[in-house]
């Protein structure tokens, strides 16, 4: 059952049951007040008849009267006080009865001093004795008779039309109910319509609903329950995306050493060979294995650096950092007869000092390839940023945002030859993110390249 | 083009990997043809348009190349009639596509084998009208024309699978071929022969032409017609 429904009937019973019984209730106690008062008026009634009749009974002239005057006599003063309903009984018996009715047992001696509603097939009587206080050597009782079917038939149709106003209170305030409901509950239905909008899949969906009730407060909770879904679904899409993508190049850079690989093994095979081409070949397929491989042991540092658990922060003496790199990367310098200049104003940092280091050092490598002999690349930590800048060739400025993709190179043969894949920024990118920095880079063609690791400042103190 | 009865047919190689150009050139040139590298779309453009290459029967080219993509140098190699066989790691639909219906005449992907591309460039070169028209082996001239071989000037009688045999080792000079290869090539897939079929061939070969030392038997692999300048 829905729930308009549900409270409209709710309502109609609730309402119909109370109105019912205060209605009983009234109607009940006001038929006892009206019983009470016809009763009390009656026995009056009947008490200032009784007397008054007892007054005319005590005429001495009546111990002479024979029975027929005595009749007679009764009949008289019966009349006198009223008219036809009373009965007047003597010492057990009815001497006279003006009323349309027979009383069965006048012998009864509680007529002396009684009320009581008697109920004579579908009439109401009341009936009240009294003693007729009369001197005199005979004892009378008046009864009298009163039909108060009336009283009975207003409280009959009291109750009707009780009945009837409840009734059709009840079914107004059911409509009414039924009404409201459905007004209150409108903004229901189009978030049910939104929801399931949502789930057919159109997540950019809003429940336009503006009440500021609970079902408003529903309607903006679940707004943002979709905007978070929205957003999180276009980041999960925009990240398996760039896996996508990345899997796709990685399958890519797979090809090139492997054509290689396996090309060279078919010709050592099945083509006929000079000898120095024999050892060309395989020299180029260990080379080209190599490469696999480094690519592959990049990979997985890209890879597994996708769980943030890997990395460990610990407070490093940023000089130290450098002295370190410096070291690691005096051989190479040397061979490339090229300088490397430090300069650090930094003190402490959280960081993690292998992935730190190896990320400076590739920044370092990468100048070192870029660059030409007699060449210095200078490195500088300070506030919030270090940055390795080069004299080398520079990246033309349509390629800067691409570098740092993985798998993408500028000069591919030149890279080539360097030992590159393609990796190196992509994986630096990835460090400075851990570290919670970015990468910077700035490069004029000819001029040479600088890369700044800019620190975020929400990021130092944790 | 086909004027000269020697193997010096030039096919510019378009590719920017230095270890998979120095591949292909070393088993083209093993196979007789010219190779002439070229590493990126620039400088491989300037030479077309400037005809630094010369007279080049074929171009193999990747498409994916610094400076230039294999695509864009479409319109130069097609101005200079150069055919294209386009030689890369894309394989997929799309790219395969667009390459021939740019007017490649073929489509390689990469990882290839040897083999595969000399039979492809040679159908080229042959569909394009640049066939060799003979072949010459030591003192053996193979004429592709006339369809007749002569040793040291005097004619050779083959029978014609004997001839089929001769050309298809010759055209890819110095590359195996499997004996399960030279079957289906020459008898056809749904030849149900042995492969001792071609052993008998091969025995006839050497025996007319005195080929014992120049069609070699390679282990576990098949023959290779050897011919070193």
């Amino acid at each position: 059952m829905k729930l308009r429904m549900k409270v409209s009937l709710i309502t109609a019973v609730t309402l119909l049951v109370g109105s019912l019984v205060s209605g009983t209730a009234v109607i009940y106690r006001s038929a006892a007040y009206s019983r009470e008062k016809t009763m009390e008026s009656g026995r009056q009634q009947t008490e200032a008849a009784a007397y008054a009749v007892g007054k005319e009974l005590e005429y001495e002239m009546m111990e002479h009267f024979t029975d027929t005057t005595l009749a007679s006599y009764y009949d008289y003063v019966l009349q006198k006080y009223g008219a036809s309903r009373y009965i007047l009984v003597e010492g057990g018996e009815v001497v006279c009865n003006r009323t349309a009715y027979e009383v069965k047992d006048p012998a009864d001696v509680r007529w002396a001093q009684r009320s009581v509603i008697q109920k004579s097939k579908d009439r109401y009587l009341l009936l009240v004795g009294r003693r007729v206080p009369a001197s005199g050597s005979r004892e009378y009782k008046l009864i009298s008779i009163q039909d108060i079917t009336t009283l009975y038939e207003d409280v009959y149709r009291q109750s009707l039309l009780c009945f009837g106003i409840c009734g059709s209170v009840a079914f107004v305030a059911a409509l009414l109910v039924f009404m409201a409901v459905g007004h209150i509950l409108s903004p229901l239905r189009e978030l049910q319509q939104a929801a399931r909008d949502i789930s057919g899949g159109s997540l950019e969906r809003r429940a336009g609903v503006r009440s500021r009730d609970e079902i408003g407060m529903l309607a903006r909770s679940f707004n943002e329950m979709a905007e978070q879904i929205e957003r999180q679904v276009a980041a999960l899409s925009e990240e398996s995306e760039r896996r996508r993508q990345m899997l796709g190049s990685l399958t890519h850079e797979l090809k090139t050493p492997m054509t290689s690989i396996m090309g060279y093994a078919d010709s050592l095979l099945h083509v006929k060979l000079r000898e120095e081409q024999k050892e060309r070949a395989l020299s180029h397929i260990y080379e080209e294995c190599g490469r696999l491989g480094r690519l592959s042991s990049k990979l997985m540092y890209l890879l597994g650096m996708y769980d943030n658990d890997s990395i460990r922060l610990e407070e490093v003496v940023v000089q130290e950092l450098f002295d370190h790199v410096a070291r690691a990367e005096e051989m190479h310098l040397q061979e490339k007869g090229m300088t490397l200049r430090c300069t650090c104003e930094m003190g402490i940092r959280r960081m993690d000092r292998d992935l730190f280091g190896s990320l400076l050092r590739n920044l370092i490598d990468n100048g070192i390839k870029a660059s030409r002999e007699g060449d210095t690349i200078v490195m500088t930590a300070s506030g919030d940023q270090i940055t390795v800048q080069d004299q080398g060739c520079g990246i033309p400025e349509q390629e800067i945002s691409k570098v740092t993709e993985a798998f993408y190179m500028v000069d591919k043969a030149r890279s080539r030859r360097e030992g590159g894949s393609g990796l190196g920024l992509a994986l630096c990118e990835r460090i400075a993110r851990l570290h919670g920095a970015e990468l910077k880079i700035e490069s004029v063609v000819g001029e040479g390249t600088t890369v700044r690791i800019v620190f975020y400042k929400t990021f130092t103190n944790c | 083009m086909g004027r000269k009865a020697g193997n010096t047919m030039k096919i510019l190689v378009i590719e920017d990997d230095v270890v998979i150009s120095e591949l292909i050139c070393m088993n083209l040139e093993a196979a007789g043809y010219e190779p002439l590298p070229a590493f990126d779309g620039i400088s491989a453009q300037q030479g077309i348009q400037n005809g630094t290459f010369g007279d080049v029967a074929l171009a193999l080219v990747d498409v994916m190349l610094p400076g230039k993509d294999g695509f864009a140098l479409m319109e130069d190699l097609q101005a200079a009639k150069i055919p294209v066989i386009y030689l890369t790691a894309k394989d997929d639909v799309l790219s395969k596509v667009h390459g021939l219906k740019s007017g490649a005449e073929d489509y390689i992907v990469k990882p290839f084998e040897i083999l595969e591309l000399l039979v492809r460039m040679e159908k080229v070169l042959k569909r394009t009208g640049r066939g060799r028209e003979k072949i010459r082996v030591r003192d053996v001239v193979i004429d592709l024309k006339e369809h007749s071989v002569t040793k040291a000037g005097e004619q050779v009688n083959l029978k014609p699978m004997e001839y089929g045999l001769l050309v298809t080792l010759a055209e890819a000079k110095n590359v195996a071929f499997s004996r399960e290869e030279l079957l289906n090539r020459l008898w056809g897939t749904d030849y149900v022969g042995e492969t001792r079929t071609v052993d008998v061939h091969i025995g006839q070969l050497r025996k007319k032409l005195d080929f014992h030392d120049v069609i070699r038997t390679v282990s576990k692999t098949g023959y290779r017609l050897e011919d070193q300048d």
